[in-house]
């Protein structure tokens, strides 16, 4: 304690700006840590509140699918004697045409049972009108609101309310006004309250139910209820209760947690390989002073916890900040995911509060502390093994020994051949990110005999643009690759990441813009909701009926997307037509017979899955298939599978009539239209616009409108990956000001020599550039040969666990071009301030130093 | 050519400590002066000062007519390096370069041709007999042979001054002599004015002109 | 259509001494003397909340069958909001009742779930519990004592619904006119505390058979109460069995 006191804080103190940049990379990395998932914690908790709150006491929920099932199976689920109470519900999502934004969600249960299962305090007019639930039941029209509602719309008990539905507006009347609590806070109170046989009739549900929420009896267990219900209801119904609703959002969610992973965890390790470069240095340097220590009797053990808790504390200052940071940074974050995720749902999930949790922040100082443990390990050891006699002595500092260099190499060479072992048989996960890993050891114990072999390779570049301050900047990196080692490893790492990442974006794209021209060519799409991805608003099939007799219209195809469990994970089917399909969309073939599988399909005698499906689901052409619908089970073969994008999480092919027997819905989702030569998506527009549009909500996209959604997605999606560029890049700039600041103490005398003998501040300015430009191309050039190595891993990490999408390798070669005025600018960048530091210090001071 | 002023040098520690207390002194063109004195006295400090290497705390310095208080950091630089040649006691040689290379070193900061500076390097290291050592790295080299470069380094511009802070004071008494009769033989040859640093009265006395220093006082000051 | 509806069939005058202390016996006799085969009535119903405002309901009601296996309908005449809204309750002596409820605008039946039944009926202070007929085989019963309520002597009878019986309440205790044996009050506990009161205000005589014509009753907790008058009450009156059918309800009659 007080060796730390007496010796680290002089030290620390001494350099005050190295040992903040030290700690740096632990207070970025913990930051995006906490924050990231601080968002992703809030939104999802918000999120999860929100199911609860709809829930109430509902302790199981039954659902079909996504289109309902018959009303029927109520009182079969009544009848159960398991059962204590159970009653139906029907969600809808209704746009109200007040000035009040966002969507509302319409809550349908059956008046005269819910209270059981939950409770809407209902509030009391001022007038005397006394709340009546038998009007709300004898008028269809009858709604309740939250008094948040009412209070942001002006609206009172008896006012109208126009809500838009899927068959136009409905016009409804307010007859209770909830009471603030738990229930209504859910969705900022953009929730409402109807009669569930009402919505069937409002929505057009027919005689179906969306789902029915249970309550068991008493001293019975949910888990095992569910399970008997679902043996008596068949395949096709699902019985869980309601926090695995949220399974979809978990999973989008899930990958965002991914994500913030992957980017913390890359901060974090190159901010180990700062501290772990400082302290090499500081040991060099404090050589005499351990000298001293140990002659006045401390121990190795002393010394190597000495430096160790010198870390340690720089660790938690660093994490502490960090996380600090994080928790502000997380309510922006919050703001975007909240969105993000909403888009999925049909309305907005805002996190009221975003509040971290404390084992997180716990988690990621801890985190903070490893880290920085760790980096220090090495040279803590080196410290405590630092000879007194030979340490007290006058000398040259030490240089990278042979001995040290020859060890990392053989042992880079060790991992390099397992990692081409675990490519040729690495089929296991495992076998496969070890084999990841190994490469990143592999590439960094190799950085200081690579980059001694780059520097000495430019060193003629370099004397010829300059001769004296070109040479000596070279020498500077020559003369002590332990110095900036570090900062070249973590700035090759970070422009790996870059390639990787880019090299992966550039061939996503490429591959979605090719399956958009392929297979979104109608001309036009006709949508029930402006939000292409929102599926609680579908067209009736009237309206396509309709649409479809149009004149000018050469083919329409009518899709209806639904998610439905397979293996436990919400999956797409996509139902269309495959017989049109066919004629103007050829899907790229993976695997089967492309000619037949169509037929096949568009026959009804099996689907057509998405690679990505296929290869998240492990499934192959050939298979059966077994899908679980309200009608029953389905099993079909798998005819072959294409390239879709549909889904993130694969999609399934499915011809029409399929669906329509096995689901009983014959709703749309889009209709895609191709049109007549010589007819003009203006012209059709206003086609339909007279037929239909009195009676009916729609909206039209052009081709063109669709294919920059799409594409609008996918920036935002990639978008993210943006962040982790930023903090990668930023990282590594601090590692090379960090790196600068020890070699201008270091060259101390070099450079007052050069100022003695008539050096002008400008050339010593110069060889500091020259240095810092040095390093910074040294690290672009591994960088680039990392990268080409690390994009082939993300490409395959992306295939297996992330989204199932095969990409072509393609080395993205322009980006990495792009990255030499970046990465050579920022070097440049973060030699101004070291470089002033040099020039400004004194003369005599420098000649004498020793 | 080189005159001080009521010159006093202070620095401020944890104590404040005056290494120079108003000094005043004249050297003419062409002069060899010793500046003797025990460590602490003050002797470096004064050679650092004219050499243009610190400021003083009060007083003026002039060289060959010109001020120094008043010049910027470049313009003092530009001064050293047309009039003043170092040689120091720890040579101060660049390790990573050649011997030539290190010679050459003024020279490229001056921004001359490659061609020229080939040619005044070899001239140099053949003055003080070296030449033909001239790719070997200083640590190749024994004691005097470097102080040899580095003498040959000052002397790149052939300027009028020349300052040595000990010579000597890292080579044996056999390597020092000969040195030191270089120094005398270069100044000879080429009228430069030379101030040498010492604390060895035989060096001092192979000096015309000796000027003792005790405690930042200027206690003697002799020609032989 | 629920025990109120019982206690307005008439019932016979008896001497007050006319049976012995048994409690069951009370009960069952009670309920003989005041069956009928069919009735109607108009009906108004006022409800009143905690402040003392008032809401009020008219309709339609007629009964026909043996107590314990009546079928019931009432349909609602006013206000306009509610008018047409109809409840169809079929009694079985063995079970729970069915309920359905018929809603012109939406012109569907939905059926009124067995777990409901402890709900409020459409905002006053009956349950659709308290709308049932329940056969005296379904309880138990002790004679607590004797009191007088409203001026006149009762016998105090508890009442404890057994297991095959699904109620909201844990025991109900009944206060019935020694001189006519017509239930005059009831009190309705949940667990050990007293929830509800019903109180039978006017009772006169109807083609010769006692009847409640004003009868209110009180939700101690909410502090609000549900008054309930009877006009035009006939007996005996000609009821086709196919009127008390889901078909019947939807056809609106």
């Amino acid at each position: 304690m007080i060796l730390l006191r007496l010796i680290s804080w002089q030290y620390v103190r001494k350099h005050l700006l190295r040992s903040l940049l030290t700690i740096a990379g632990i207070v970025l990395g913990v930051a995006v840590f906490v924050g990231m998932h601080t968002a992703n914690q809030s939104v999802l908790t918000a999120f999860t509140n929100t199911v609860d709150r709809i829930a109430g006491a509902t302790q199981l929920q039954i659902t079909a699918g996504e289109a309902g099932f018959a009303e029927e199976i109520l009182e079969r689920v009544q009848a159960a004697p398991e059962v204590r109470v159970a009653v139906p519900v029907i969600e809808a999502v209704a746009t109200p045409e007040t000035r009040a934004k966002g969507n509302l969600l319409i809550l349908a249960v059956d008046m005269t049972g819910d209270r059981s299962l939950r409770e809407y305090a209902l509030e009391d007019g001022d007038d005397s009108f006394i709340e009546d639930p038998l009007v709300f039941l004898a008028q269809p029209d009858s709604i309740m609101i939250t008094r948040e509602f009412a209070a942001e719309n002006g609206l009172r008990a008896n006012d109208a309310l126009t809500l838009r539905s899927m068959d136009g507006p409905k016009r409804f009347v307010v007859r209770g006004i909830m009471k603030s609590s738990g229930l209504t806070s859910a969705f900022g109170g953009n929730l409402a309250i109807m009669d569930v046989y009402a919505a069937q009739k409002v929505f057009g549900r027919g005689r179906r139910f969306d789902r029915i929420d249970l309550a068991v009896q008493e001293g019975l267990r949910p888990e095992e209820v569910g399970k008997r219900l679902e043996q008596m209801l068949g395949a096709g119904y699902q019985v869980e209760s309601p926090s695995s609703r949220g399974k979809q959002f978990e999973s989008l969610s899930s990958v965002y947690g991914m994500l913030a992973n992957i980017t913390s965890l890359f901060a974090l390790f190159i901010g180990m390989f700062i501290i772990y470069n400082s302290f090499a240095i500081a040991v060099t340097q404090r050589r005499s002073e351990i000298g001293i220590l140990r002659a006045l009797g401390a121990t190795r053990g002393q010394i190597q916890v000495l430096f160790l808790a010198e870390s340690a504390v720089g660790g938690l200052i660093g994490a502490g900040l960090g996380a600090g940071l994080g928790v502000l940074i997380a309510r922006g974050m919050a703001g975007s995911l909240g969105n993000l995720l909403g888009e999925i749902y049909g309305v907005a999930q805002k996190a009221e509060e975003v509040s971290s949790d404390p084992r997180l922040l716990a988690g990621a100082v801890a985190l903070g502390l490893v880290t920085s443990l760790v980096a220090a390990w090495i040279p803590a050891r080196n410290a405590a093994r630092v000879d007194p006699v030979q340490a007290l002595q006058k000398g040259k500092f030490q240089l990278l020994t042979a001995g040290e260099n020859r060890t990392r190499r053989v042992l880079a060479f060790v991992f390099l051949a397992l990692v081409a072992l675990s490519l040729v048989y690495g089929e296991g996960r495992l076998i496969f990110y070890g084999g990841y890993f190994l490469s990143i050891f592999a590439g960094v114990l190799l950085v200081p005999t690579l980059g001694l072999w780059l520097a000495r390779g430019l060193r003629p570049l370099l004397k010829a643009i300059r001769p004296v301050e070109g040479a000596l900047a070279a020498d500077s990196l020559i003369q002590s690759p332990r110095r900036t080692s570090g900062a070249v490893a973590a700035l090759a790492l970070s422009v790996s990441l870059i390639v990787a990442l880019g090299g992966m974006t550039q061939a996503a794209y490429a591959s979605i813009e090719e399956w958009l021209r392929i297979a979104l060519n109608p001309d036009m799409y006709l949508s029930p909701s402006q939000n292409l991805t929102d599926r609680s608003f579908r067209f009736p099939a009237a309206f396509a009926e309709e649409v479809v007799k149009l004149p000018g219209v050469r083919r329409t195809q009518l899709v209806r997307t639904v998610r439905v469990p397979v293996d436990g994970e919400p999956v797409m089917v996509v139902s269309l037509e495959v017989a049109s399909i066919r004629k103007e969309v050829r899907l790229p073939v993976v695997s089967g017979d492309g000619d037949r599988m169509y037929g096949e399909a568009a026959a009804g005698r099996g689907v057509i899955v998405s690679d990505n499906f296929a290869l998240q689901h492990r499934r192959k052409a050939g298979e059966m298939l077994r899908l679980n619908t309200p009608e029953g089970p389905l099993e079909l073969p798998i005819l072959g599978t294409v390239v879709d994008y549909s889904d993130q999480k694969g999609s399934i092919l499915l011809d029409r009539t399929v669906y329509q027997k096995y689901w009983k819905d014959d709703s749309v989702n889009v209709v895609r239209m191709y049109l007549e030569e010589g007819v003009t998506v203006a012209q059709m527009r206003d086609r339909v616009a007279a037929q239909v549009g009195d009676r009916y909500k729609y909206f039209v996209f052009t081709n063109e409108d669709l294919r920059s959604y799409i594409l609008k997605i996918t920036d935002q999606w990639f978008g993210l990956t943006y962040i982790q560029i930023a903090v990668a890049v930023l990282v590594s700039i601090l590692g090379i000001v960090n790196t600068l600041t020890v070699s201008i103490t270091d060259r101390r005398r070099e450079l007052g020599v050069l100022q003695a003998v008539g050096g002008l501040r400008m050339q010593i300015r110069g060889t500091i550039w020259l240095e810092a430009v040095t390093i910074g191309a040294i690290g672009l050039v591994l960088g680039w040969v990392f990268g080409a190595v690390a994009l082939y891993y993300a490409l395959e990490t992306s295939a297996r666990d992330l989204s199932g999408m095969r990409l072509e390798y393609t080395y993205p070669f322009r980006m990495a071009l792009v990255l030499i005025p970046v990465i050579l600018g920022s070097s440049f960048l973060s030699a101004l301030g070291p470089a002033e530091t040099a020039v400004r210090g004194s003369l005599v001071e420098a000649l004498e130093y020793e | 050519m080189i005159e001080l002023t009521g010159v006093t040098k202070r620095f401020d520690g944890k104590k404040q400590v005056t290494a120079l207390n108003t000094v005043n002194l004249r050297i003419d063109k062409g002069e060899m002066v010793s500046l003797v004195g025990p460590s602490g006295s003050g002797k470096s400090t004064l050679l650092n000062l004219i050499g243009g290497l610190d400021k003083p705390s009060t007083g003026e310095i002039a060289l060959d007519g010109t001020v120094l208080s008043g010049l910027s950091d470049d313009a003092l630089t530009k001064l050293r390096r047309d009039k003043i040649g170092f040689i120091f006691q720890f040579f101060n040689l660049l390790p990573t370069l050649s011997c030539l290379e290190n010679v050459a070193l003024p020279l490229h900061l001056r921004g001359w041709k490659k061609a020229q500076i080939a040619e005044r390097a070899h001239e140099l290291l053949t003055l003080v007999g070296l030449g033909k050592r001239l790719e070997h790295l200083p640590e190749e080299l024994s004691g005097g042979e470097r102080q040899r470069v580095a003498i040959a380094r000052a002397l790149s511009v052939y300027p009028p001054i020349l300052l040595a802070d000990e010579p000597t004071g890292n080579l044996d008494s056999a390597t020092g002599v000969e040195i030191l009769g270089l120094i005398r033989d270069l100044h000879e040859r080429l009228q430069t004015t030379v101030l040498i640093v010492t604390h060895d009265r035989s060096v001092a006395e192979s000096c015309p002109r000796q000027i003792a220093l005790k405690d930042g006082v200027v206690v003697q000051d002799r020609r032989v | 259509m629920s025990k109120w509806v019982w206690l307005l069939a008439a019932g016979v005058l008896w001497g007050p001494d006319a049976f012995g202390q048994d409690a069951r016996q009370i009960v069952e006799e009670s309920q003989r003397r005041h069956r009928s085969q069919s009735q109607q009535y108009e009906g108004v119903l006022e409800v009143y909340d905690a402040k003392g405002g008032k809401n009020e309901k008219r309709w339609q009601y007629a009964r026909t069958g043996s107590y314990g296996q009546s079928k019931s309908v009432l349909r609602f005449v006013a206000p306009p909001l509610v008018k047409g809204v109809a409840l169809l309750v079929h009694n079985h002596p063995d079970r729970a009742s069915d309920q359905w409820m018929w809603t012109p605008e939406l012109n569907r039946d939905r059926r009124i779930a067995l777990q409901d039944r402890s709900t409020r009926f459409f905002g006053t202070d009956f349950s659709f519990e308290d709308l049932e007929e329940r056969d005296v085989e379904q309880s138990d019963y002790r004679l607590l004592g004797e009191q007088v309520v409203g001026g006149q002597a009762c016998y105090q009878v508890e009442a404890v619904p057994r297991k095959t019986r699904v109620s909201q309440y844990a025991r109900t205790v009944i206060w019935v006119r020694k001189d006519i044996l017509l239930p005059v009050q009831f009190e309705m506990y949940v667990k050990t505390e007293l929830v509800k009161r019903m109180v039978h205000r006017r009772v006169e005589q109807v083609q010769g058979v006692w009847s409640t014509l004003e009868l209110e009753m009180q939700d101690l907790k909410k502090k609000t109460r549900t008054v309930l008058k009877t006009e035009k009450l006939k007996y005996n009156v000609t009821l086709p069995e196919e009127r008390f059918t889901l078909q019947a309800l939807r056809r609106g009659e």
